[in-house]
């Protein structure tokens, strides 16, 4: 293939749109982190789960695929909410290998039940959009990429607003600096994490139909995205919302890169040779706190 | 050094005794209970089992790995393409029409898969380097990437690995029955040499570190050391499970790499007994006989036959509830027994002989 100005403009642009949405997943992942010092395995899942639902419910009712997004949104934090009360609740505070086993179980239960109840083959979600694209001389581009960066963007904008100008957002934040002195000014710890841990699968579930308009999914999608979503928030650190949103750029950018130039089968190698050498050199991520 | 003394005290020692009696008995059952399908289950589970106690042993460490699979498919591979190479040249340096089955084969099996196990432990050990200052999910992450990175490297030099389609490995010992006294001498060496290993000042070492890392520290354990010796030795014996397991199914391809094939250790480990010698055994008992019993034809057919009509959309119910199974019972483990099946039996033990 021709590699010229034209291709890598595109490229660049593919980059921040699927960044986008990795953004978005990355930032659910982060929220969790930050609030409950906990580290969901099953985040991609959740994107799964939420592009079915995306796709059901418009497929069911007929609504459009943005709205049915909001719903499914809706359907996921409630799943978050039994998620978190019924399996991470009783892990949290114990070793930090349990939450990686359970949330193990999780991907198991999340992609099997998923399996069994929509079947084997790959679905995409149809947006009122599709087909339609901005046609410049060189390329062109898909209005719902362009529609996927206005929705991260909107979504970020109101999870801000949430976090710095509400009460809640002051709860959430004065958790994630101690949960025990927040306790003492009388925060209902538990139901901060349970907001938190709704809010964040809320924001899997977006994700999880803006990647289902983009590409076509299966119940095996979800793992690979957890990873990315995992690898962002690790290059941007642990905890830091900032860093999610620069990292989750940085590797889409890198990733549809890594696609043009190498090939297909690289797209992920690369991802992962860049996190392993930022974390060879700062073990804490790029803007990541000092831990333990 | 390892003299005649010693010798004798260590043929007399207990550890070697039990090691010598379970050989025995596992190498009895197969003579007992005459099944093929049994046979190839109970290979599997021991393959299996070194896999998770190799997992199991990195995890007493402190360092739990998501990408145990990197060092299953480097084994695997390496000893394949190892043994295939060496077979074609014995062949047409011998004049025969195929490789002679003899002492000299099984020899060459052995040494064949201790070098699978030593490339394997060799990067490991280069992992381990870059891993050395990486905690929890860091970690976690890190060595899930390098399974990942194992994979696309097998498929992008396939000229070599013959990864994407797959090959079948030579045949250095007959697969049934000597096969798995193979496997089953192979395990108990290897998870003899492990406890061996957990028992002494060595491991009293690895669980200082996994207990606290700053305070193994302070006392003045070189954490950096036995950890990197720590990676060393389990991805050694993850790597002889992988020379194993390829050829005991005879075929290998870039497969081997999957993100179930490094879960599988976890849960197994954690099912059975985490940081216990008997968790992974149990572990992979459990597992294996519950992943090979319920793949069966008969099985299959009739959870199709009676699951499948409220699931129309997949073709066979089976694997799919299998797996949905085994997530809910490591969740419950987890949660309602952190200590593994392996402590139930031991409390139910307990609760007998009073």
């Amino acid at each position: 293939m021709d590699i010229t100005a034209g291709t890598i403009v595109l490229t660049l642009i593919w980059g921040v749109a699927v960044g986008c949405v990795y953004m978005l997943l990355a930032s659910g992942l982060n929220i969790i982190f930050g609030v409950m010092k906990l580290v969901n395995f099953a985040h991609g899942q959740l994107l799964m789960i939420g592009a079915y639902a995306t796709w059901t419910i418009s497929v069911a009712t007929g609504l459009n695929a943005y709205e049915a997004i909001l719903v499914s949104m809706g359907l996921v934090a409630l799943l978050g909410v039994a998620v978190e009360r019924l399996t991470f609740r009783k892990v949290l505070g114990t070793e930090k290998l349990n939450e990686i086993f359970v949330s193990l179980g999780l991907i198991y239960i999340f992609e099997n039940a998923a399996l069994l109840f929509w079947g084997d083959q790959s679905q995409r979600i149809v947006s009122p959009f599709s087909g339609l694209s901005f046609d410049l001389q060189a390329f062109s581009i898909s209005y719902d990429r362009i529609v996927a960066v206005g929705v991260v963007v909107a979504i970020l904008v109101a999870f801000g607003l949430l976090i710095y100008r509400t009460k809640i957002g002051l709860a959430m934040r004065a958790t994630s600096q101690r949960n025990v002195t927040a306790t003492l000014m009388g925060i209902n710890v538990e139901k901060i994490y349970m907001i938190t841990f709704a809010l964040g699968s809320a924001m899997a579930a977006a994700a999880g139909g803006l990647y289902g308009i983009i590409f076509s999914f299966n119940s095996q999608s979800g793992a690979m995205m957890t990873i990315i979503a995992f690898a962002i928030i690790i290059l941007g650190g642990l905890g830091s919302i900032r860093g999610a949103i620069v990292g989750g750029l940085l590797y889409g950018i890198a990733e549809q890169m890594a696609t043009l130039f190498l090939g297909g089968i690289w797209a992920s190698a690369v991802a992962f040779a860049l996190l392993i050498a930022v974390l060879i050199i700062r073990p804490n991520g790029l803007f990541g706190e000092k831990g333990e | 050094m390892l003299s005649r003394q010693k010798l004798t005290a260590f043929v007399r020692s207990k550890g070697f005794q039990i090691l010598l009696i379970s050989f025995a008995i596992l190498a009895l059952i197969p003579v007992l209970i005459r099944d093929s399908f049994f046979l190839f289950v109970f290979t599997l589970i021991f393959i299996f089992a070194i896999y998770a106690a190799s997992w199991n042993f990195l995890t007493n460490s402190g360092q739990g790995s998501l990408g145990h699979a990197a060092f299953l498919g480097i084994g695997g591979f390496a000893s394949a393409i190892i043994g295939s190479r060496l077979s074609v040249a014995i062949i047409t340096a011998s004049k025969l029409e195929s490789m002679p089955i003899g002492a000299l084969s099984v020899f060459l099996q052995i040494f064949v898969l201790l070098l699978g196990g030593l490339l394997s432990a060799g990067i490991g050990l280069l992992i381990g380097l870059a891993c050395v200052r990486l905690k929890a999910w860091y970690l976690a992450m890190v060595t899930f990437g390098f399974s990942v990175i194992a994979n696309t490297l097998s498929s992008q030099f396939d000229s070599f690995t013959n990864g994407i389609n797959g090959f079948a490995p030579a045949t250095f010992v007959p697969s049934g029955f000597p096969f798995y006294i193979l496997v089953i001498s192979f395990a108990v060496i290897s998870i003899g040499v492990m406890y061996a290993v957990m028992k002494s000042r060595m491991g009293l070492a690895f669980r200082a570190i996994h207990g606290n890392e700053a305070e193994a520290r302070m006392i003045g354990i070189n954490t950096a050391k036995y950890k990197l010796i720590a990676f060393t030795i389990s991805t050694f014996f993850a790597g002889i499970a992988g020379g194993l397991y390829v050829y005991f199914i005879r075929f290998v391809d870039n497969s081997i790499f999957s993100p179930t094939n490094s879960f599988l250790p976890l849960i197994m480990s954690v099912i059975g007994g985490l940081g216990t010698v008997s968790g992974p055994v149990i572990g992979s008992i459990f597992l294996t006989s519950i992943g090979q019993i319920l793949t069966t034809q008969p099985v299959t057919q009739g959870l199709s036959n009676t699951l499948g009509p409220f699931f129309p959309k997949v073709g066979y119910v089976g694997p799919p509830l299998t797996y949905l199974f085994i997530g809910v019972i490591l969740i419950v483990i987890v949660v309602f027994s952190p200590k593994g099946l392996e402590s139930l039996f031991r409390k139910f033990y307990k609760y007998l002989i009073s």
